[in-house]
């Protein structure tokens, strides 16, 4: 099926295409199709002594006119491709809403992906939208690509043939997951070996989320280089608490650790555990601990509990559910909610916590009870945007996390 | 992230307990007595490189014991936030400060890139309280901020916003200095570390040094103690060696930060990246490949108000010497042995040092056109002459623009000429480096109707910043017509970010004791050693003129100074300076 190309929207800023194909081959040439047309839209521009006075006297324009007068040919500058499997519409569509909102600051093609019905006929749909905005700040063109494809039938088990050939030659490939991954299956592994970083989200793992947290430390140990979002929530938890030992009076207290406790919400009956394992984990790889018991339940059946070892020292862990009266938009199932950790030298001690009040976080020290250190700060909303952005800023293996991961592995000892 | 709220207030200390954050520090048991050293005064950057001029004359070095290190940092933002710091600005109500610095540091608390306990001092001759310096400081960031002012952000930010009166060189005013600063410590918790920032007229440098060094203020005591120095560095050769001089009677070297806004652009440190990070450039990078290089820095402003000022410098000393011997010894430098600050300045300081100094009557004639502008058309309106503006004499042979021809006499670039230009009143506000490559050896495609242009890299500064490269390309036809096309990169459409600004980058670099992106006093004086000596010429030139023409209206006494209509690109003979070698300037 072909349909002919025609710019579907123009406006002073945006030029859109789109175009629709049923078959892999047939998705490339229409691509190509709409670039040749987008190209000779610009040539028509630099043809014509009208359009080429006008774009003359138009500011936005100015950076784009070579000294003839002409206006350059339309460059796209692609800088990756993200690869987005959304096995739920509500997902494919929040992924559109997503990738939308950072298409000027990450030019990208974009392939979002819907697996249909693996027991159905086989089946290939796609449509293709490519959109160059002219920012009106810059002059810069900014031109971008959207391919949303949905299979059916057994096309749905082998996604990394349908995902290759539409790669931009030689750039990162970014895969996001946004739903629960099947780590370790094969439809994910062939996906997995296609890119060069993927980010998930363990907020949304199944169940506790303890066996999507060892699915994910074993992508990382097969050298995947792996962003989850659930982690980077808790960024702003470790930069307040970290933050709170930079005081030269506390820094020399870390050694003596005695007990840590970390808060979580549990909206409903089951208790996620995957950030606070991933916190406790963190903390245990910075300041050398080991595991010594893993998670159990408490013998009241309130609590997880566990032990970390340093040293000569115990260093008890538990995980506290607590009922929440946050705004569903500010938090879901295993959302940190208070940290508290506390040490002892000597004859002082210490009291770190780091307090969730809304949208804010609030962190203090207190040192034989008189508090000498305070930090706060925002969470990001509950959106997913900003974490996609980093993870598109950075593919790069982020040791901190890999070995956070790694130690909260053994602490869920799945 | 920042922190919006207001600290509470602390609560009362427990009798033997550390005083909290806010308290003054209560005898026996006090984070301030136990507040370890930090490491910094021993981790400075190395000067091993540079001049170590009257080493014997610094003593501030203690030796300290390193300070723990806080493990939790790592893979955190805290790795790039610098330790809580009192930036003291000296000339406190001054444009700059108020344009540039307050905006700059505010921005970078709204970025979380400062601790809380950070504070800003100003001080200034004015009589004012910390209120209304506080008043003031909101005013210009309302103004000047790139974000908006938060108002809960900002609350907390005037809490450690103070004000000191006082004069630049007298001693009580700065040993009220002295206490202010440790009250400030005591009650903030910035642990004795100290940016001192001159906002000052230049003149004013070397009294603020000299009573900083007086009251022991340069002192690493507890923490680090550093000195940004605003460019101009001097006005020549020599004024520039004494500052460096008396600067450095009271600090060491790695302790000054002379900084040039212009470092701290983004595009400069790309063409580093550009340079040093890709492979395919680097070998093409020479004598043998290149032709020649082109480095345009043009305005379309004028002087703006400020003729008094540009009387003083004129081109070579606002833009030549500082901007645009930066951007020359960046584009010829060799590859330094890492990206680290004195590495990087000792690669610097070889090109400049590789330019001939020695300006001859005929040399300076042949090689440099001095233009000043007259009435013309800027854009879609009229201009007045440069003479015609306030505060600049009617008979004024300061230059408006320069453009040169240089030699970088070093095995890379023997014979390869870099052609310098900058001006006001151009057409266009646009800095460029461009590199002309060499024509291929042969010509094959005799029978087109044109010889294709040889290749160019033009590495855009500003506007668009970006990478060109130009190249030969068949057009699609059934002849053999060759046609030279452009391969246009620009940043901004594949990074659509707001860069931070210079100063936010560079105050932050300053902070973390980073000084990749300053100017080290050798490097300063090698820039002046190329400028200061082509100066001189021109001012011998006209004073014979003016002792041989009594009339100052004798066009004889002008004809040193080529003049251009506003709204062009510089005088003819600029043209000529380059058509003469058989090439051309871009158009840009």
């Amino acid at each position: 099926m072909s349909i002919p190309i025609a710019p579907i929207a123009i406006d002073t800023t945006t030029t859109r295409w789109h175009a629709r194909a049923s078959s892999i081959s047939e998705t490339v040439t229409q691509l190509s199709r709409i670039w040749s047309s987008a190209a000779d839209e610009a040539e028509k521009t630099a043809m014509d002594p009208g359009a080429r006075a006008a774009a003359q006297g138009d500011p936005r324009l100015a950076g784009r006119l070579d000294h003839h007068g002409d206006t350059r040919i339309r460059t796209r500058t692609s800088v990756l491709t993200l690869v987005v499997v959304a096995q739920r519409p509500e997902t494919a569509e929040r992924a559109v809403a997503t990738v939308a909102a950072l298409a000027s600051r990450h030019p990208s093609r974009s392939i979002i992906v819907s697996p249909g019905d693996p027991d159905g006929p086989t089946t290939f749909d796609a449509h293709i939208y490519a959109a160059c905005h002219l920012s009106t700040a810059s002059g810069a063109e900014v031109c971008t690509e959207e391919i949303l494809v949905k299979t059916g039938g057994e096309l749905s088990q082998h996604l990394a043939t349908v995902v290759a050939p539409l790669l931009i030659h030689d750039l990162p490939v970014v895969l996001w997951w946004p739903d629960d991954p099947p780590f370790g299956s094969r439809v994910f592994d062939e996906l997995a070996e296609e890119c060069d970083g993927m980010l998930v989200d363990s907020g949304t793992f199944r169940g506790d989320g303890a066996r999507g947290l060892a699915g994910m430390a074993d992508t990382v140990t097969a050298g995947h280089s792996v962003h989850d979002i659930g982690w980077m929530r808790l960024n702003l938890w470790r930069e307040l608490l970290a933050g709170l030992f930079d005081h030269p009076l506390l820094t020399t207290e870390l050694p003596g650790c005695r007990s840590l406790r970390v808060d979580v919400a549990r909206p409903g009956s089951v208790l996620r555990i995957s950030k606070a394992a991933c916190f406790a984990g963190w903390l245990a790889t910075a300041l050398d601990w080991t595991v010594e018991e893993p998670l159990r339940a408490s013998p009241d059946n309130d609590s997880l509990i566990a032990a970390f070892r340093h040293g000569r020292r115990l260093v008890p862990f538990e995980i506290r559910p607590v009922g929440n009266g946050m705004g569903a938009s500010l938090q879901s199932a295993g959302s940190v909610m208070r940290v508290e950790f506390e040490l002892s030298r000597g004859r002082a001690s210490t009291r770190a916590r780091v307090t969730r009040q809304a949208d804010h976080l609030l962190a203090t020290a207190d040192w034989n009870n008189a508090q000498v250190a305070r930090r706060a700060g925002r969470l990001e909303p509950f959106e997913e945007t900003p974490f996609l952005a980093e993870a598109l800023d950075r593919t790069a293996h982020d040791p901190v996390f890999e070995r956070a991961l790694k130690r909260a592995v053994e602490l869920t000892a799945v | 992230m920042t922190p919006p709220r207001t600290p509470a207030p602390a609560p009362k200390p427990a009798k033997g307990a550390a005083p909290a954050k806010g308290a003054a520090p209560t005898k026996g048991a006090a984070p301030a007595e136990r507040a370890p050293r930090t490491t910094r005064s021993k981790t400075e950057p190395s000067t091993t490189h540079a001049p170590r001029r009257r080493e014997s004359l610094h003593v501030f070095r203690a030796d300290t014991p390193p300070a723990p290190e806080n493990p939790l940092r790592a893979g955190t933002r805290l790795e790039r936030i610098p330790g809580p710091c009192i930036v003291v600005v000296f000339g406190a109500t001054g444009d700059l400060t108020q344009r540039r610095i307050l905006p700059a540091i505010y921005n970078l608390r709204r970025a979380g890139l400062l601790p809380p306990e950070s504070a800003v001092l100003g001080f200034s001759r004015r009589p004012l309280s910390d209120d209304a310096f506080r008043t003031m400081a909101r005013a210009a960031v309302d103004e000047f901020s790139r974000m908006p002012l938060e108002k809960a952000l900002w609350d907390d930010f005037a809490q450690g916003i103070y004000y000191q009166q006082g004069n630049f060189d007298d001693p009580p005013d700065f040993k009220a200095l002295v206490e202010r600063l440790e009250q400030i410590d005591a009650e903030r918790g910035t642990r004795g570390n100290r940016l001192f920032y001159l906002a000052t007229p230049p003149s004013a440098y070397t009294e603020i040094v000299d009573s900083l060094g007086k009251t022991g203020l340069d002192r690493q005591r507890e923490g680090w103690v550093r000195i940004v120095i605003e460019k101009p560095f001097g006005h020549d050769l020599e004024s520039a060696r004494a500052l460096n001089d008396s600067v450095m009677r009271v600090f060491d070297e790695s302790q000054v930060y002379r900084i040039d806004h212009y470092l701290g652009k983004e595009t400069v440190r790309n063409l580093m990246v550009f340079r040093f990070g890709n492979g395919i450039f680097e070998p093409l990078w020479n004598r043998r490949y290149v032709d020649h290089v082109q480095i345009t820095v043009a305005e379309d402003l004028g002087i703006e108000g400020r003729g008094e000022f540009y009387e003083q410098a004129g081109a070579s000393r606002d833009i030549l010497q500082n901007h645009m011997m930066q951007l020359l010894s960046l584009v010829a430098m060799e590859p330094p042995i890492a990206f680290e600050a004195d590495a990087l300045r000792d690669e610097k300081v070889r090109v400049l040092r590789a330019i001939d100094p020695v300006w001859t009557d005929a040399r300076a004639r042949a090689n440099v056109v001095r233009g000043q502008y007259i009435a013309g058309w800027s854009a879609d309106h009229p201009v007045v002459a440069y003479r015609a503006e306030e505060e600049v004499s009617p008979t004024s042979t300061v230059e408006t623009f320069v453009a040169l021809k240089l030699e970088v006499q070093n095995w890379r670039w023997a014979d390869v000429p870099f052609y310098l230009r900058t001006g006001k009143r151009l057409p266009k506000r646009a800095s460029e480096i461009a590199i002309q490559f060499k024509q291929p050896p042969l010509m094959l495609f005799r029978d087109t109707t044109a010889d294709p242009e040889p290749n160019l890299l033009a590495l855009r500064i500003q506007p668009d910043e970006g990478i060109l490269l130009r190249f030969a390309a068949k057009v699609p036809e059934l002849g053999l017509e060759v046609r030279s096309v452009n391969m246009d990169f620009t940043y901004g459409s594949s990074f659509m970010k707001d860069a931070p600004e210079a100063y936010e980058t560079l105050l932050l670099d300053a902070m973390l004791g980073d000084a990749s992106l300053f100017t080290r006093a050798d490097e300063v004086e090698a820039a002046w050693g190329v400028v200061s000596p082509l100066i001189d010429i021109w001012h011998e030139w006209d004073a014979t003129d003016a002792a041989e023409s009594a009339d100052p209206t004798d066009p004889s006494a002008e004809e040193e100074v080529c003049f251009y209509d506003a709204g062009t690109w510089g005088p003819q003979a600029a043209d000529r300076l380059i058509e003469h070698d058989g090439r051309r300037w871009r158009r840009l």
